[in-house]
């Protein structure tokens, strides 16, 4: 009998949680399973199918600048997410946690980002989930749609 | 440790396709549904009574007709209100499904019933679980942003619509722009001799009360998923779509390949009513060459790889982080 430890499930688990990310389009297995952290400035967000683009300035520790890209879902899922064009302008100040790509080039997929205010988006797919509540900047934004907590 | 748990989730990969029973006697019932308790699924002895129902006849267009004769004396109920915008469960088309590859190839609840699979379909099973772990994945549909077809369209998440009018029903995703068109006008498939493969075959339909009783053929030979079996023209099902409660819609579907099935196999799927309450949510336009960010191509092993960013330069590294 093959013993199948609560470690084998847990990861088979999380491999099928890690699908969830791009399901879209392609797959992730181009992405680093490590986590990094990175501060910057928004340059552009292209909120695009199949995927979007959180384009960032991220400033080295020698000074000097990259551009980098981090990949979320498509505006849909972004939107079910709460996460709208408007919450990341050119120039917002943020803190983005992402898989880096594997070939070391500038980019990643997208697994947070808070902004400056405290703000913070995860832009994942939650499949039959309520829509986040907004946070207060959000007047317009109808209420009871969700919890009230500051994250999207 | 990281080497032995990989070694472990390889043997279990191999297992599942293998021997699913052997998965029933050691993992909980929640990882093999790959959800928590929480997970809508049917009890086994209503998977498996209704995977029996379509096993005494000849062939899914036969089952179809029949379920079409005794309707025909049933009375007419009005449309069902499917108007909205659904997606896929989370527990039953996500962690069961994606994850685990095998939406259309895997056990049912409870692993009392499993599909009868042809040699073809368990070797292409596990040549497919053998590139997963190695990390080979490419989507040979979706990455070139075709359409993902049917019937993996029933598993792909993202926001869907339908579109019920008298005589035809329009089911769609948001996911490549794909649409299935059903018609419910009484009219047949088209003539055997002027069919061609299509991403979404044909489909036609029947209303059983407020049922929408479908049948499809003329499919097109493609992948089930990544890394999955491939399915033949011969390929064709019989779906049940029913609003079963404010929330949800189950579709009961048995599907039938001779090249992947010694018999017919039955799933089923649940779609999920999204809130929307400021109707801000609305299903866009999918079209990947729009941002050249998400152009992405095979490489050599058969991987995924993108062609190029807009926003560096392909030498450039991450340097100091």
């Amino acid at each position: 009998m093959i013993s199948i430890s609560r470690a084998t499930i847990l990861m088979t688990a999380l491999l099928a949680f890690s699908s969830l990310v791009a399901e879209a389009h392609h797959g992730v297995s181009q992405f680093d399973d490590k986590e990094i952290t990175l501060q910057g400035v928004v340059k552009e967000f292209q909120y695009t199918n199949p995927h979007s683009w959180l384009i960032v300035d991220i400033t080295n520790k020698d000074g000097s600048v990259t551009t980098w890209g981090f990949e979320a879902e498509g505006p849909g899922v972004l939107m079910r997410n709460g996460i709208h064009k408007s919450d990341f302008t050119p120039g917002t100040k943020l803190t983005i946690t992402a898989h880096p790509l594997k070939n070391g080039q500038p980019a990643g997929s997208w697994i947070k980002a808070v902004r400056a205010d405290g703000v913070e988006f995860n832009p994942r797919l939650r499949p039959s989930e309520p829509i986040p509540a907004p946070s207060s900047k959000d007047t317009a934004a109808p209420a009871g749609s969700g919890s009230a907590a500051p994250v999207r | 440790m990281l080497k032995q748990m990989l070694k472990q989730w390889i043997v279990l990969a191999f297992v599942a396709i293998a021997s699913p029973p052997l998965i029933a006697q050691t993992a909980s019932p929640a990882a093999q549904q790959g959800g928590g308790p929480e997970a809508s699924q049917q009890p086994a002895a209503k998977w498996q009574r209704k995977r029996d129902m379509a096993l005494q006849y000849r062939s899914l267009a036969d089952f179809y007709a029949a379920m079409k004769k005794e309707s025909a004396s049933k009375q007419r109920a009005p449309l069902p209100d499917w108007a909205g915008i659904w997606t896929a469960d989370s527990v039953d088309s996500f962690a069961a499904c994606l994850g685990g590859s095998q939406c259309y190839f895997r056990p049912a609840p409870g692993d009392t019933v499993g599909p009868k699979l042809t040699p073809v379909a368990i070797a292409e099973l596990k040549r497919g679980e053998e590139m997963r772990a190695k990390g080979l994945i490419y989507d040979d549909n979706l990455s070139a942003c075709g359409p993902a077809g049917f019937p993996r369209w029933l598993t792909e998440p993202f926001m869907r619509e339908q579109i019920v009018t008298p005589d035809e029903t329009w089911v769609l995703t948001e996911q490549a722009n794909e649409i299935r068109r059903i018609y419910t006008d009484g009219r047949g498939h088209t003539p055997e001799a002027d069919r061609y493969p299509l991403p979404e075959g044909d489909s036609i339909g029947f209303w059983d009360a407020q049922k929408l009783v479908i049948h499809t053929n003329q499919l097109q030979s493609r992948p089930m998923g990544r890394n999955q079996p491939t399915q033949s023209e011969n390929m064709e099902t019989v779906e049940i779509w029913e609003r079963v409660d404010a929330n949800t819609i189950a579709i009961d579907v048995w599907l039938f390949d001779p090249r992947l099935y010694l018999e017919p196999w039955y799933v089923q799927r649940l779609y999920k009513l999204v809130p929307n309450p400021d109707k801000s949510l609305r299903i866009r336009y999918w079209d990947c060459s729009e941002n050249p960010n998400n152009d992405v191509t095979r490489t050599q092993e058969g991987a995924t790889d993108y062609k190029g960013f807009t926003f560096t330069n392909k030498s450039n590294s991450q340097s100091n982080h």
